[in-house]
């Protein structure tokens, strides 16, 4: 054998390995999640102050997730939007639940296909919520996130808030016996 | 061109288990569904027709550009595929997830660049330049289905996009027959081709088992129908569609936005 072909079979080797540790770790992480049980996805929510976060995401938003008008909105001042939100590590834990809700909602789909525009939007939602998240942490690392905080953290809560809206208006219109825990945990 | 018993059985299985399919698909209405991935099955189906009495009745140089040609159309209808099952999972209502564009891009390069690498490291020993071009355009598409379907269940499972029974079934078996057609191709490169290469015929064989055992698992995966999912109330129905379209306006808006 030479030298070319066992480049070659080795090449071919660690290309084999690789693509099928891939697939195993999805298969496996697919077949996991698909058995879940709706308690232990519960249990993956961290506990943060929901009054809090409505109070921040309502500054700029009326319930239905509308704009308000230009004489109400951004009353709050920047030092009351770090301390409601608790700082970085506060949106940090969002951008964790935001992860949480789609599965939450995902878990209805399984039931219920007709779920999945909701549970599309709030993939895009978690998206969106993760852009804002990852701008403040670039601004931490320049030294500007006293400047960006107040922009980017009220937007992630707004973005947030409706997230939770749209998972408690999903479990209410199924009509599921987890709604009381949901209400009180979002 | 001589045939042994054993090339005739698994010319014979290919072709009644490729009809079964084709039956399975029409008549289970799910050739609607999967138009590219019938039209394979189609193609299959006519392939094995055509090259019989090309052989029987035909020039050696007829058998040729036959071969080859029906060939080349296999493999561009095999890609489409991937583009049909990409679009039935990354499209959930009808649009392309575009958070998930740039990524998709990143790996449809990635896959293409390993793919390439792979196939420029082959040098396999072969008479003419026409059996290096094949063997090495083989060893590629080989190489660039199995990245694709695994880039594929990676990217949805990371994106919580569902999988529909059928599509995953067939994605399971094209991304199982790849990776098999690696090793195969592999081979091919290694030893050579021919049929004069006594590995050849071996590794032949071993495709033609390999692609068997796929259609029989495809014949009864879409011969079975999807699980069914539970019923919804008239009431939940009412109560879902007015959230949904709550939500409609939002996703819309949200799909606007370019920058993230």
């Amino acid at each position: 054998m030479n030298t070319h072909n066992i480049y070659f079979i080795a090449a071919i080797g660690i290309f084999l390995s690789v693509i099928v540790s891939i697939a195993a770790y999805y298969y496996s992480r697919s077949h996991r999640s698909s058995q879940v049980s709706w308690e232990e996805l519960f249990g993956k929510l961290t506990w943060i102050d929901r009054n809090n976060i409505a109070q921040v995401a309502l500054d700029l938003v009326d319930e239905s997730g509308q704009p308000r008008e230009a004489v109400d909105v951004a009353n709050l001042e920047p030092s009351q939007i770090w301390k409601l939100m608790g700082g970085l590590e506060g949106l940090e834990v969002l951008e964790t639940n935001s992860e949480v809700l789609i599965d939450l909602a995902f878990y209805v789909q399984q039931w219920y296909p007709e779920a999945l525009v909701v549970a599309e939007q709030l993939r895009l939602d978690a998206r969106e919520l993760k852009w804002h998240v990852a701008r403040l942490k670039g601004a931490a690392l320049t030294g500007n996130l006293e400047i960006s905080f107040p922009f980017y953290a009220q937007r992630a809560a707004v973005t947030y808030y409706l997230m939770t809206r749209r998972v408690l208006g999903l479990y209410e219109a199924g009509n599921f016996s987890m709604l009381a825990d949901l209400q009180k945990a979002l | 061109m001589h045939f042994t018993g054993l090339d005739l059985l698994f010319w014979a299985a290919g072709f009644l288990e490729n009809v079964a399919l084709l039956f399975v698909l029409c008549y289970r209405r799910r050739a609607k569904g999967f138009p590219f991935f019938t039209s394979l099955i189609t193609l299959s189906v006519v392939r094995a027709i055509v090259l019989y009495f090309v052989l029987n009745y035909g020039t050696k140089e007829s058998y040729f550009y036959a071969y080859w040609s029906l060939a080349i159309l296999d493999m561009v209808l095999q890609f489409c595929i991937v583009y049909e099952i990409a679009s039935r999972v990354f499209r959930p209502l009808g649009v392309w997830a575009h958070d998930l564009r740039s990524s998709f891009v990143l790996l449809l390069s990635l896959s293409v660049t390993v793919a390439l690498a792979l196939t420029w490291l082959a040098s396999p020993p072969a008479r003419t330049w026409m059996q290096v071009v094949v063997t090495e355009g083989s060893l590629f598409s080989a190489a660039l289905m199995s990245e694709l379907f695994v880039a594929m269940m990676a990217l949805s499972i990371s994106a919580r996009l569902p999988w529909k029974t059928h599509v995953a079934k067939i994605a399971q078996g094209l991304g199982a027959y790849s990776l098999i057609s690696v090793l195969i191709e592999t081979g091919h490169s290694y030893f050579g081709v021919g049929r004069d290469a006594p590995a050849y015929i071996v590794l032949s064989q071993v495709r033609i088992a390999a692609y068997l055992g796929c259609a029989a698992y495809w014949i009864i995966m879409l011969w079975r129908d999807e699980p069914p999912s539970r019923e919804m109330t008239e009431e939940m129905r009412v109560k879902l569609f007015s959230l949904q379209r709550s939500v409609a306006y939002d996703l819309q808006e949200l799909r606007s936005r370019k920058k993230w």
